[in-house]
């Protein structure tokens, strides 16, 4: 798409229209101003600032203390760490050989290569969900063929803390491939070639020359994971087990479920700040990637 | 029947730089008059604040008599070929014209009469189904010019039309243009920065450096009589020396020329086809280069401080390398403080 | 890798390997579903189906919540697509192409949603809807989409007017035309694909958004997802599951189609931060 390329405020427009360019654009702003920054900043001020027992309310951090001494919230959110770290391994295990391939290859099958690791894009997580239950779920087709060969069944990833991780994993696959492609894109063939010239074998390559030059777009494609994976609702909610479940789930539960918002929002809270930073790295590179 | 003119208009780019500054211009019934220029010397500015898509920060505008600075282009009776073209690639040829008439609710056989009949005039006949984006450069710069012609306008504006054609069919081009103009007998204001385009297709070259008039004359004129050091440079090539003058002799290093102006520092301004050159030893000048270009050969000249001179000859074998010369000019022109001094003519 | 001159292709083991892999991880459980979606009976433990067939595409068509789902959910992406390009686009065409006090950051306030875990804000929002009384009703849920819709329906379609040839519009304007019929004549057709991609975008992601759906509509407000969710969780025959799966895809078939291009070009990676 040559319109995202383009950079974004490119020309300072030489026709001053102050009035209606605010105007045009009140909407949009607004919404975003009612549904993303008021919620943040209400959700801060709603978990300290507590209704208190004589009906007034009061600076207190009692949901916090809750949040840290319930063993069981804990557990959620050791559980979501786990998760978040394993996929985001996994992710860069799976995708960086990939996206060296596709870089490098002259080959035919590399465009095969590439619509495939992109084809999950256009997979829903929901219908993934069910095939995953499908394949690796009791009697799935992965239990089929086994036994079809005289195999004892797999212990199936279905309901544990791996079957978040195997869909998860899965679902970031396209994106993560194409972010770690485009920051390959800026390793210049000549610059691998001058170092073979001198010299560097293959490993000496992909250390010294290729993977300092996509080390940013290997943390912009973690933080984009990450971000993803964190408070990931669906494929945990579907694929994980009960308990202890992800923050996404948990958080759902304590909502919907135990009709306690407040709890719910300070779980939410609690997201935000185990991402402060990865979303503020991420959104200092979209930025600017769109800046001229 | 449609007379433009500009009075004292400047315009003033946010940041306070002056685009132009107090320009005055008419430009007469049928006539083309060219704006000549470096970039950055304000004309495409000019061209524009006369289209309508900048507003003049002083001054007036006004077309027949009539004040149209402050009229936004669709109003004003100005029809514009852009450079680049500037066509709209989702409409094919016939729509490309045939948009302006629609916009002034004429009938749809009306509006077929007229765009072919203007596709005619530009050589396009029977191309009005073709996509614009099928068409060749020099294809999309006629349709960009009967898009403007086909509305009849009382002014017509090019900006730099053949900046993006290669030099073969730029000379073509504008001899067609130029036809074209003085069959419709068209008011014109062009814009360009090649000196081949304004001498071969104006009525007038106006030329511009820093958002002002150097001269306006009629394109002969301002070859031969340049009024000022920068037109004498800008047009054509011209050896400009820099040097002084005492008891009537203009002097630059070995170089000296009789000059019957008051003593004082003068640019002298000499033609290559009017500087003769006679082998001597060991000579005001030593060739430097000698290129032959068949019809005739240039010379590089070199003074002792190094000052390079051209000189235009029939007989480029007879010279080498090193060999010295005298020099002699045959028409002169001479400036100082930016105006013209003194002038002999061959 | 070898750069010289190479007259027989060396075999591509690597590819060979990443093809067969992606395929069985990628291509083959989808497969499976799109098998199970027309089989009739399969019991464990035959490795094929024991009988085919579209029994179960009738059954499920026959259920009341799925085509009740169906609706909502079609009716809810155009409503959020609609909305989406009405305050959105005018808004991409002043970012693009005029000036105005605070117009860089707030060009860059649509990027404040995507500093933050996606449930996390959702929850956070919920909050606010709960003091509203949008939970669980039709307009809750357009408002939570048309917020996911905002960034990329204003950033796509503000690259687009940009790549827009000012001199084509001045020619418009020379040759008669206001500006808002340069706008609808020129501007709008020229930037006309790419904003169809947007808003194509715009309407797959709406139409297959869970989380805000699950957490602010159900149960009142019921969309195919949704109903997939509860048909995974409760429902015993599997080929319901299967079937709606089959049907559930069908708008990212058609996105597929259209966007392949788009999204295999470095620009799109480049949206995304990379």
């Amino acid at each position: 798409m040559t319109a995202t390329e383009a950079g974004a405020l490119a020309p300072a427009p030489t026709q001053r229209k102050r009035p209606i360019g605010l105007l045009l654009v009140a909407v949009p702003v607004l919404l975003v101003l009612w549904l993303i920054i008021w919620p943040i900043i209400s959700a801060m001020i709603q978990t300290i600032w507590l209704p208190t027992p004589e009906g007034g309310r009061s600076l207190s951090v009692s949901s916090y203390e809750f949040f840290i001494n319930d063993p069981y919230s804990r557990a959620n959110l050791s559980i979501t760490l786990w998760t978040t770290a394993v996929c985001a391994v996994l992710l860069l295990v799976v995708c960086l050989p990939i996206a060296l391939y596709l870089r490098f290859s002259d080959s035919k099958l590399a465009a095969y290569v590439q619509g495939l690791a992109i084809f999950p894009m256009f997979v829903p997580s929901i219908i993934l969900s069910f095939a995953f239950i499908r394949v690796l779920g009791p009697n799935g087709t992965v239990d089929l063929l086994l036994n079809s060969v005289g195999l004892p069944k797999i212990k199936s990833p279905y309901l544990t803390p791996w079957g978040p991780v195997i869909g998860l994993v899965w679902d970031n696959i396209p994106l993560t491939v194409l972010i770690l492609l485009s920051g390959l894109g800026n390793v210049s063939n000549q610059a691998i070639e001058a170092a073979r010239d001198v010299g560097a074998g293959r490993f000496a390559l992909l250390w010294h020359i290729i993977l300092p030059r996509v080390s940013n777009s290997i943390l912009v494609a973690i933080s984009f994971a990450v971000l993803g994976i964190f408070s990931a609702f669906t494929l945990p909610y579907i694929l994980g087990p009960a308990a202890p479940e992800m923050m996404g789930p948990f958080m759902q539960r304590t909502f919907r479920d135990l009709f306690d918002p407040t709890n719910a929002i300070t779980q939410a809270v609690i997201t935000f700040g185990f991402c402060i930073l990865f979303g503020l790295f991420y959104v200092r590179s979209v930025a600017k990637n769109r800046t001229p | 029947m449609s007379v433009l003119t500009i009075k004292d208009v400047t315009k003033l780019f946010p940041g306070g730089t002056k685009a132009v500054d107090s320009f005055s211009l008419e430009v007469a019934d049928g006539e083309l008059v060219c704006l000549l220029g470096p970039s950055g010397s304000g004309k495409s500015t000019l061209l524009r604040m006369v289209g309508g898509f900048e507003t003049p920060s002083a001054g007036l505008i006004a077309i027949d008599g009539e004040d149209i600075t402050r009229m936004p282009p669709e109003k004003r009776p100005t029809g514009m070929v852009f450079q680049s073209h500037a066509l709209w690639t989702h409409m094919d040829v016939f729509k490309n014209l045939a948009f302006g008439l629609k916009l002034r609710r004429l009938p749809a056989t009306e509006i077929k009469r007229k765009v072919e009949a203007v596709l005619e005039l530009v050589g396009l006949g029977g191309y009005g189904s073709r996509r614009v984006t099928q068409l060749s450069g020099g294809q999309q710069q006629r349709v960009a010019l009967a898009r403007s012609l086909v509305l009849e306008p009382k002014i017509l504006l090019l900006d730099e039309p053949f900046a993006s054609l290669d030099q073969h069919l730029r000379e073509r081009l504008r001899e067609e243009v130029r036809d074209i103009q003085q069959r419709v007998g068209i008011t014109t204001l062009f814009v360009t920065h090649g000196q081949d385009e304004a001498l071969s297709m104006a009525d007038r070259i106006v030329v511009m450096r820093d958002g002002g008039t150097e001269q306006i004359d009629r394109p002969d004129v301002v070859y031969r009589n340049p009024q000022t050091p920068f037109v004498a440079g800008f047009i054509g090539t011209m050896n400009l020396l820099e040097g002084t003058v005492a008891n009537g002799i203009f002097t630059r290093a070995s170089f000296s020329h009789p000059l019957a102006v008051a003593d004082g520092p003068a640019t002298l301004a000499i033609r290559p086809e009017a500087l003769d050159v006679t082998p001597a030893e060991p000579g005001a000048a030593k060739v430097h280069r000698v290129t032959d270009y068949g019809t005739h050969g240039l010379l590089d000249l070199d003074l002792p401080d190094d000052t390079r001179l051209k000189a235009m000859v029939s007989h480029p074998a007879q010279y080498r390398h090193g060999m010295g010369v005298n020099l002699t000019p045959r028409a002169v022109s001479a400036y100082r403080n930016n105006a013209q001094i003194f002038r002999s003519e061959a | 890798m070898s750069t010289t001159i190479k007259v027989a292709r060396p075999v591509d083991w690597t590819g060979i390997f990443f093809a067969v892999v992606l395929t069985l991880v990628i291509v083959v459980p989808l497969l499976v579903v799109g098998t199970w979606a027309f089989t009739n009976v399969w019991r464990f433990p035959s490795v094929i189906p024991q009988e085919f067939g579209l029994k179960f595409w009738y059954q499920t068509l026959a259920r009341a919540d799925v085509w009740s789902s169906i609706t909502m959910s079609l009716t809810l992406a155009t409503t959020v697509t609609l909305i989406s390009a009405v305050i959105c686009l005018p808004a991409a065409y002043a970012f693009a192409r005029m000036d105005f006090p605070g117009r860089d950051i707030l060009f860059f306030s649509f990027l404040a949603g995507h500093a933050f875990p996606k449930f996390g804000l959702l929850v956070a929002i919920a909050g606010i809807f709960l003091q509203l009384n949008l939970i669980g009703t039709f307009w809750g849920v357009v408002l939570i989409q048309l917020v996911g819709t905002l960034l990329f329906m204003i950033w796509i379609p503000v690259a687009a007017f940009q790549s827009v040839d000012r001199r084509m519009e001045e020619a418009a304007r020379d040759v008669g035309a206001s500006p808002f019929r340069v706008f609808w004549s020129i501007t709008l057709p020229q930037a006309g694909p790419t904003i169809a991609a947007a808003l194509l975008l715009s309407f797959v992601g709406t139409f297959y958004e869970t989380e805000g759906a699950w957490l602010i509509g159900a149960p009142q407000v019921r969309t195919l997802p949704v109903l997939m969710i509860s048909f995974i969780n409760n429902q015993p025959v599997i080929q319901y599951g299967a079937v709606l799966s089959v049907l559930l895809w069908v708008p990212s078939f058609i996105a597929l189609l259209f966007a392949r291009r788009v999204v295999n070009s470095g620009s799109f990676a480049k949206g995304f931060g990379a």
